[in-house]
């Protein structure tokens, strides 16, 4: 229990420790060793993922679930299959800037050592059991991510998007720390075990508690990027660099969700005090999301509103969680565990296409980009409407399993009005989503048919992968089903 | 000698957290919307103090630590953004870096 032993301390932060490790050698080796081949930074940072994840992988079939550092690590089923989600999107993220930052000239090797680093950040949120570890793993990801948005330096949208997420994101941190140092002032501790142990019982939170619970809320919604926190959303994803949106649309919304799904497990006694609250929250984000995304003329932006909708998603899974019935309420963080595999691997599939496509001097992603798609690069076009339909809930995709897996649980566990919201708007998604089909499909091309896109192999093997998990689990989602049960 | 009480030091940190907050609202010049961040961070770190000495343990100042060293990488990402900024657009007010709205 008490991490007495050092070494087994060590061990248990394993992962974390090769790609903190591979971070430092590929900083300097990029610098002093193999100068200007890039080739091997991304080669280098994309294995050290790799055997992240075979150690993860191991700890899963293992089933060994020990708490590290005085209870402040935590490695159980919901840390380490969180933790795969986000390992899945680093490695993705790193195969489509491959040749894209050659192309667009920034190719810096800084890009892959900041992406493993604010891998790790998330992956500290996924396992923390300790508010003080939430709080520095979510600025390990909100730094990186920061200068990674930023990182077209000659580019203003870039640089704007940077600052005003840099300014965002500050603001909502020093609202997650108020949060915390309420939550400590009125519990005594900061350590997850311990705050539940001592709320135990406790039907109305004192003062102290209740404010510390509305901050918190509000920065960890800020990072989710749900209703009303939402506003840096669109800019932040239109001005990045897309590999960057891709990326950053996948790992910040895992990290937050498992600090989301970690904290508001702890505080279940207090259910009647922030479920309504998250209830309005995911109704909104679901509502405005959707019907904001609806009026876009940009690929990009348009993702983002359907991102903000993705998450209100998530937060019916949240709030479908408390619930005297027990099964329920594993059946909804299993929901939401599969819904985050489905949404990174439509979401970076989606942007992915686009970083595909992109061109030396410029982004592919306004509606007259893609008009005519299909025409032009059939092969990408296909692939992106696989996305589209995914994202839209149409079986036989993730997408649907994991809306319907959602649905299923909010029923069981009585939130029925929420359940229908989510149907409806689900339904009117759609719209938007196939009017991209359309557009690739079915209109004529404004632009005059091009070479075959630049971005090459890489990109487009981290496109397919996306497309065939999309299938593949959409069809046979028991075996993803397999894998996010483990949590029972 | 009296003691002061811990809500006196909880009701300052909270005047100051809510001074840095609204200076975030209306102030249009980033290094200043930065201060005022920074106040805020400020004001959290009394109040950990104050929980913690309140409680008589060590969390409170080791959170402290934790805090302000979360606080200066904050201040070299965010003055190196400012730069980069105003290197390509020549300008720092927030209200003229308005390339990308609805």
């Amino acid at each position: 229990m008490n991490g007495v032993n050092i070494s087994e301390d060590l061990y248990q932060i394993l992962p974390l420790i090769v790609l903190w490790g591979a971070a430092c050698v590929i900083l300097m080796g990029d610098v002093i060793l193999w100068k200007r081949s890039r080739g091997i930074t991304a080669f280098l940072s994309l294995a050290s993922c790799l055997v992240a994840m075979w150690l993860v992988l191991q700890r899963v079939v293992s089933g060994d679930n020990t708490s590290a550092f005085h209870d402040s690590i935590l490695n159980d089923p919901l840390a380490l299959i969180t933790t795969i989600a986000l390992l899945v999107t680093a490695s993705l993220s790193i195969l489509l800037a491959w040749s894209y930052l050659k192309n667009r000239g920034m190719n810096h090797g800084e890009y892959y050592v900041l992406l493993i680093l604010s891998v790790t950040g998330a992956m500290l949120m996924a396992s923390a059991n300790d508010l003080i570890i939430l709080f520095i793993g979510l600025e390990i990801l909100s730094f990186s991510l920061y200068i990674l948005a930023g990182f077209s330096r000659n580019e203003v949208k870039s640089q704007e998007s940077s600052l005003k997420y840099f300014l965002l994101g500050a603001f909502a941190s020093a609202f997650l720390l108020y949060g915390i140092a309420m939550i400590y002032g009125g519990t005594g501790s900061i350590n997850f075990d311990v705050i539940a142990k001592e709320i135990q019982g406790a039907t109305a939170p004192n003062p102290m508690l209740m404010i510390g619970i509305a901050l918190l809320l509000v920065g960890l919604g800020f990072k989710a990027a749900v209703i009303p926190f939402h506003q840096w959303t669109p800019d932040v994803y239109e001005g990045a660099p897309t590999s960057v949106t891709a990326y950053m649309a996948g790992a910040a919304k895992i990290g937050a969700f498992a600090a989301i799904l970690r904290v508001f497990n702890t505080l279940m006694p207090f259910h009647e005090f922030w479920v309504p609250a998250i209830y309005i929250i995911a109704v909104l984000t679901m509502v405005f999301g959707n019907l904001l995304a609806i009026t876009q003329t940009n690929v990009k932006r348009m993702l983002a509103y359907s991102s903000i909708a993705h998450a209100g998603y998530l937060l019916v899974a949240v709030v479908s969680m408390v619930t005297s019935n027990v099964t329920a309420h594993d059946q909804a963080i299993e929901g939401a565990l599969f819904y985050l595999f489905a949404y990174i691997f439509m979401t970076i599939g989606a942007f992915g296409v686009l970083v595909y496509l992109s061109s030396h001097d410029k982004d592919y992603q306004t509606f007259d980009d893609i008009r005519g798609l299909a025409r032009r690069h059939p092969l990408p076009a296909y692939l992106m409407m696989f996305f589209m339909l995914s994202l839209g809930g149409i079986p036989p995709t993730m997408g649907f399993v994991g809306k319907w897996l959602i649905f299923i649980a909010a029923i069981h566990s009585g939130q029925v009005g929420l359940a229908i919201v989510m149907a409806l708007v689900s339904v009117a998604a759609v719209y938007y989503y196939l009017k991209v089909v359309w557009m690739m499909c079915f209109e004529a091309p404004t632009k005059a048919p091009s070479d075959i896109p630049a971005n090459g192999f890489p990109a487009l093997l981290s496109v397919t992968f996306c497309a065939i998990a999309t299938v593949i689990f959409g069809v046979l989602p028991d075996l993803m089903i397999n894998i996010t049960g483990l949590i029972r | 000698m009296p003691a002061v009480p811990t809500s006196y030091y909880l009701g300052l940190s909270g005047v100051l957290f809510t001074i840095g907050m609204i200076g975030v609202l209306i102030k249009r010049n980033p290094i200043v919307i930065f201060m005022c961040i920074e106040l805020m961070l400020n004001a959290v770190n009394l109040s950990f103090i104050a929980s913690g000495r309140h409680f008589g343990h060590m969390a409170g100042q080791m959170m402290v630590i934790f805090v302000m060293a979360i606080a200066a990488a904050e201040v070299a990402i965010g003055l190196g953004i400012i730069v980069a900024i105003f290197r390509t657009k020549e300008t720092i007010n927030i209200d003229e870096i308005n390339l990308l709205k609805y």
